[in-house]
């Protein structure tokens, strides 16, 4: 079942509309409920206080009975607000006194409902009173006990409460109204950075790779996405510009020996030629199709060490047999060139690595090397445990490599000397990425560091490169150990 | 000698033909990998030749299927794929050999040939080539009765081009098996030592041996160009 997805806002909107509500009717019920318990307990402090005065009149002067006609029947028919009965029976329940018109009102019987628990009772016209009964002794004599009855009407308070309740209504229906609005209103300011920060990002297109999002002004949450967001910007842009560079690298390098190839053949086919000058075309074509060829290898091969699924094949190598391999092969150039190729690997050291694959690494950093150096010049191979695993260093006493060329030395088809093209050099400016991508696929990285005029020193270090064993690091092979 | 070339690129397939015909072979061509397995079942083949990305059935399904059949002709893989993963792949199939596109075609012609001849070979003490003459035992090479001085390396390389005298060699196989770099970048090493051998094998003498194939690679014969 696919989940639906309401708006951030509409969300924050109906989050801020059910809070707010329920806190509404939280306290405007706990208000109420306070006005009821207030109203309730005047009425009864209001009866207490009858009550007291009346039992007090019985109790002390029992015979003033104009005092008790005053205070039962006059004061209370007297009274136009906070309208109250009262009634005083004999033992036997024969009524002695009452409020006038108590009777049509508030018969005796109605005051019965209070035996039962009851504080409230119902008169004739069927509004509501306060109620309760009294047994009050007369003048101290013992067991001549009169009855007190008194209830007072709560009309006036129910009017109060229905009219407080008419607010409340009102109140909450239109908080229900304008609670989403407010709120829609506020979710929607609080949310216009995302939105605006969407809409840039919805403008940036692969040719308005320039385009930022402004960090300041922001709440903190956002400004730091914006940054986030303009950071992740910056590498696109990085990789996409060397991505177009490589692109019309390519189509470069694979312009001039196709133009080689189709040029010929039409000038040897624009007329008739001898065997041999057919032969001399074929042949020369043939060098630029390998040259071709070996570009694509290379490139399949970059491709390759990029991809995530690509596995190597890691054995145990003995660092000293590996570097004497590569140091075997390029003997012969080196001399050559008058430089002096020298191995030291300490004895016994081994790692696990993919054995062609780094001496293709270092096949390419001594030729890179070879070429950089002048006659009379050294090229030092070397391997040792470091921290991390096990670093090869490869260090040249050449021309060494502008500082400004640094940081684009693993760019595909880069040359430091752009004015060397590729038939002086020999190379696609490739070796360095092909470094690169065999020391990504073992996880572990290359180090460069050169100096003008004084040399080139390139390590390869990684972690994986870890012996599998102990190798015991004394006794480093006498032969061959140089340092520059 | 028959060998069956399996590749569906109509080019490929021609210029195969062409050159397998011409070094002396009897070539049949099967255009997807039904037809392969149908060929190789009704006919008796010396060597296959296949492409792995044909249509119907793919390289790896043709080379199981004829496994399974109990063909145990060599078979050697064409592939566009330099996987390590996919050479490992060939090889546990039953593949002989493995070679990626795009190739030398000498380098096929020489896998070929190997391919053909892996039948145990007669352990030689001496190979000769017009008046050169290399003791395996001894490790000396002998020219015209003058002894020629080689550092180990280069005996190696003389070596191997001897054997293969008259088989045109690339750079990339010579790297191989001399100095068991396997891989095809800065090719000119060979060049180098291919010159120093060539100052000393041939410069004292009037007749060269050793000759340059332009494109290809080297090569070794006593005839003149």
């Amino acid at each position: 079942m696919p989940k639906t997805s309401w708006s951030l806002a509409f969300r924050l909107t109906a989050w801020y509309t059910i809070a707010s509500l329920l806190l509404l009717l939280a306290s405007t019920g706990t208000l109420y409920w306070a006005l009821v318990a207030n109203l309730e307990r005047d009425a009864t402090l209001f009866l207490a206080d009858k009550v007291h005065v009346i039992t007090t009149l019985l109790r002390e002067r029992p015979n003033d009975w104009d005092g008790l006609k005053e205070e039962i029947q006059l004061e209370s028919a007297a009274r136009r607000y906070n309208q109250f009965y009262m009634r005083l029976l004999d033992a036997h329940g024969n009524t002695l006194l009452e409020t006038l018109q108590m009777s049509l009102v508030l018969p005796a019987a109605s005051f019965e409902r209070l035996s039962k628990g009851a504080t409230q009772i119902k008169s004739t016209r069927a509004s509501l009173y306060q109620a309760t009964e009294v047994i009050a002794p007369v003048g101290g004599t013992q067991g001549v006990n009169w009855k007190i009855q008194i209830a007072v009407s709560l009309a006036q308070q129910q009017q109060v409460l229905a009219r407080y309740r008419q607010w409340l209504w009102a109140i909450l229906s239109a908080s229900f109204i304008l609670c989403p609005l407010v709120g829609y209103q506020i979710a929607r300011r609080g949310i216009r950075p995302v939105r605006y920060v969407a809409e840039t990002a919805k403008r940036i297109g692969s040719s308005t790779l320039n385009e930022r999002i402004q960090s300041e002004g922001y709440p903190i949450e956002l400004a730091d996405l914006a940054l986030t967001f303009n950071a992740m910007l910056d590498r696109l842009k990085e990789s996409f510009e060397r991505l177009t560079r490589f692109s019309a690298d390519l189509a470069h390098e694979l312009r001039t020996p196709v133009n080689n190839i189709r040029g010929e053949i039409e000038v040897a086919l624009a007329r008739s030629r001898t065997t041999h000058e057919y032969r001399e075309v074929l042949v020369s074509n043939l060098e630029e199709t390998v040259r071709l060829s070996e570009l694509i290898g290379s490139l399949l091969f970059l491709a390759r060490t990029e991809s995530p699924g690509t596995h190597i094949k890691r054995e145990v190598v003995s660092m000293s047999e590996l570097l004497e391999s590569v140091r075997d092969y390029y003997e012969g150039p080196a001399d050559q060139a008058g430089v002096a190729l020298a191995v030291s690997a300490p004895h016994g050291l081994q790692a696990m690595l993919d054995r062609s694959l780094i001496q293709r690494a270092l096949g390419n950093l001594v030729s890179n090397a070879l070429a950089h150096t002048p006659s009379g010049g050294r090229i030092d191979l070397s391997a040792g445990q470091s921290s991390a695993g096990v670093e090869i260093c490869v260090s040249d006493s050449g021309c060494g490599i502008p500082q400004e060329s640094l940081p684009r030395l693993f760019d595909r088809f880069y040359r430091v000397d752009q004015a060397r093209s590729q038939q002086q050099s020999g190379g696609f400016g490739l070796g360095l990425s092909i470094v690169r991508g065999i020391m990504l696929l073992h996880g572990g990285q290359v180090q460069i560091v050169s100096e003008l005029g004084k040399g080139t020193r390139v390590t390869l270090l990684s972690q994986a490169f870890e012996p599998p064993f102990e190798s015991p690091a004394e006794g480093l092979s006498d032969k061959n150990v140089i340092l520059a | 000698m028959k060998i069956l070339v399996v590749d569906d690129e109509a080019k490929t397939a021609r210029f195969l033909r062409k050159g397998l015909r011409e070094a002396g072979f009897v070539v049949d061509v099967a255009g997807d990998g039904e037809e392969a397995i149908h060929l190789a079942g009704e006919l008796p083949f010396d060597l296959i030749v296949l492409d792995v990305m044909i249509p119907k059935a793919d390289g790896w399904q043709v080379l199981v299927t004829l496994r399974g059949h109990g063909i145990e002709t060599p078979i050697l893989l064409l592939t566009a794929k330099d996987a390590v993963a996919d050479r490992v792949k060939g090889f546990e199939l039953g593949a002989d050999d493995y070679l990626v596109k795009p190739f030398a075609f000498s380098e096929l012609l020489a896998r070929v040939k190997s391919l053909l001849k892996r039948s145990p070979v007669r352990q030689q003490e001496k190979l000769r080539v017009a008046d050169l003459e290399i003791d395996l035992v001894r490790h000396r090479a002998v020219r015209s009765g003058h002894r020629v001085d080689l550092t180990a390396k280069e005996f190696v390389l003389l070596t191997f081009l001897v054997r293969r005298a008259s088989e045109v060699l690339s750079r990339t196989m010579i790297a191989e098996e001399v100095w068991d770099m396997n891989f095809d970048s800065d090719t000119n090493v060979v060049d180098v030592n291919v010159r120093r051998l060539r100052s000393k094998v041939d410069d004292p003498f009037p007749r060269k041996l050793i000759k340059t194939v332009r494109g290809v690679g080297y090569v070794i014969n006593g005839e003149d160009m």
